[in-house]
């Protein structure tokens, strides 16, 4: 692999964020001998070099980057981050939350080093005291979409779906233009039994994801509207038996029938694509047909 | 006119030992100033916790007021997080030195001479002020004592009489063509004129330029003295009341939208 495809396959995965650890680490490991020369780019491949070698346990690489990027970056808060997470893949959580607590004493408004420390606290068990840190981080810095989606999935995971839906609440108000988070609302909100609040949460995933499309009845859904129109037969055919009441208040819509045929129209459109047959096909045709 | 241009003549060591070295001190000096601008400049300072909750809790409520016409909230969220702000906007939990207490006496503006955090505001503003202003006066000294009414070049294109106050500055000569540049006023050109070489040299964002900060003042870096937040909070208040009016969530009517997308209605 030449030098300059793997810098740029690297730059992709940083861009987009994207967890391929052992690829970054192939790549990464030709650049390590040059990173001097590549100038100011070499330090953050350094940087992605050290997360990946962490992520797939090869610790005598992790610590020959963190040892360059502390020669070359002395008190750099983001470095001491790293340092951090060094310390999480060998010592003990008691000394890593010591050393996050240091650092968040010299420096309490330090955002990166207090996420670091929630995540050591919901990992290691300590659920209430991860929620309330968690909580007073995003009083401070509101504006953070991850905190806040964290905070919904440790309501989940603890069953406090109407916390949960309040912490989604703010995620969306951040990112309005989201189609995923608006997903995760009305999946939520269907888990927390709020079936008028899902069946219109759902209705308008459908609405944002097919809002480009010309004649929307032509295309089969797929990906994220077709796990909407999922949830929308789900829902509606629920609230057709019998009508939940809603925590919210939320009406349910007086269309109701219409909508429930036209969800299972829609479904049934994406299993019965022409030419192949689509896995799990008769699966949903049952599935629908029970109602 | 034409008379004039030709009996003037020009000695070579004037380009040599005036011209040359007018401009190459100038571009020297500009390129050192950079550096010590970089050098003088300390580093942002970090706020404390309280005052950036304090800071950002305006945001808040504008990032709520935003979408409030279409929001992707639900009515019910929508109020709580509505109500919340409000209440605490009006009992003042997100200010950083806590609530107001009953029978505080309203808090004057502090003076900014007195405020340390605002004094290093201004001595940072001024030691770059500095920074610019010595050597240039310098260097204008400099070019006043050596090369008082110096004709230094002859511009290769002819110019109106307007120009003669630029171009002539420090030779009070009525009939001389314009076209002939005094010192001072290479001097002024080059001040001027430089900055597009600095860009070339050292970047962008260089902080060579010296006519940019003419107009700056050492007291514009900070801001018009501490804001008032209790004061921001309540005028946010009633804005945040005034979007509720305007709120509608983007769910309302969403079912007949898409049955409308799909004829079905």
């Amino acid at each position: 692999m030449s030098l300059s495809s793997a810098l740029e396959q690297l730059a992709i995965y940083r861009a987009n964020n994207v967890r391929a650890s052992q690829e970054t680490f192939e790549h990464a490991s030709v650049i390590l001998k040059s990173a001097q020369q590549l100038g100011d780019d070499g330090w953050a491949v350094l940087e992605q070099l050290f997360l990946a070698s962490v992520d797939i346990g090869r610790l005598d690489v992790a610590d020959r980057c963190l040892k360059q990027l502390s020669d070359k970056f002395r008190d750099s808060p983001r470095v001491d981050v790293l340092a951090g997470i060094r310390m999480e893949a060998t010592e003990s959580t008691d000394v890593v939350l010591q050393y996050y607590g240091q650092l968040l004493e010299a420096d309490p408004a330090n955002a990166a080093v207090w996420k670091r420390k929630i995540s050591v606290l919901r990992r290691t068990g300590k659920i209430d005291k991860a929620v309330e840190e968690l909580s007073e981080l995003l009083d401070t810095f509101y504006t953070d979409v991850e905190g806040w989606l964290e905070l919904a999935d440790i309501y989940t995971t603890c069953n406090r779906y109407s916390a949960a839906l309040q912490a989604l609440s703010h995620a969306l108000l951040l990112a309005p233009q989201n189609p995923f988070y608006v997903l995760q609302f009305a999946e939520t909100a269907y888990t927390a039994g709020d079936l008028p609040l899902a069946l219109k949460t759902f209705l308008v995933v459908v609405d944002m994801c097919e809002r480009d499309l010309d004649s929307p009845a032509d295309k089969p859904p797929a990906g994220i509207s077709l796990r909407a129109w999922m949830g929308i037969k789900l829902s509606s055919r629920r609230l057709m038996v019998n009508s939940h009441p809603s925590p919210s208040n939320t009406v349910i819509p007086k269309n109701l029938h219409l909508i429930e045929e036209l969800a299972t129209e829609r479904v049934l459109a994406a299993y019965s694509s022409k030419g192949r047959k689509p896995e799990g096909r008769d699966v949903v045709v049952r599935w629908v047909g029970v109602a | 006119m034409s008379n004039s241009a030709v009996s003037l003549y020009l000695d070579p060591q004037i380009r040599d030992w005036v011209l040359f070295p007018i401009t190459l001190v100038m571009i020297l000096v500009g390129i050192l100033r950079h550096y010590v601008v970089l050098l003088l400049q300390s580093p942002p300072k970090k706020l404390p916790r309280e005052a950036i909750r304090e800071q950002r809790a305006m945001a808040r409520a504008q990032i709520l007021r935003a979408t409030s016409a279409n929001s992707p909230i639900p009515p019910v969220y929508y109020q709580s997080i509505s109500r919340h702000l409000s209440e605490t906007f009006e009992a003042g939990t997100y200010l950083k030195d806590g609530p107001p207490r009953d029978g505080d006496a309203p808090k004057m503006p502090a003076n900014p001479m007195t405020d340390p955090a605002a004094m290093d505001g201004m001595m940072s503003g001024m030691k770059t002020q500095m920074v610019m202003m010595v050597p240039q006066m310098v260097i204008m000294g400099w070019i006043n004592f050596f090369f008082q009414g110096f004709v230094l070049i002859k511009l290769p294109f002819p110019l109106t009489l307007g120009f003669k106050s630029m171009l002539q500055r420090g030779v009070e000569t009525q009939d001389m063509d314009v076209r002939w540049v005094s010192s001072l006023s290479w001097y002024f050109l080059n001040f001027f004129g430089l900055n597009g070489l600095y860009r070339l040299i050292l970047g962008g964002d260089n902080s060579a330029d010296s006519s940019r900060d003419m107009t700056a003042t050492p007291f514009a870096a900070a801001p018009a003295g501490p804001q008032d937040y209790n004061k921001l909070f309540k005028a946010e208040k009633d804005n945040l009341e005034f979007s509720e009016g305007l709120y509608k969530w983007i769910g309302e009517g969403v079912e007949d939208r898409v049955l409308s997308r799909y004829h079905k209605i």
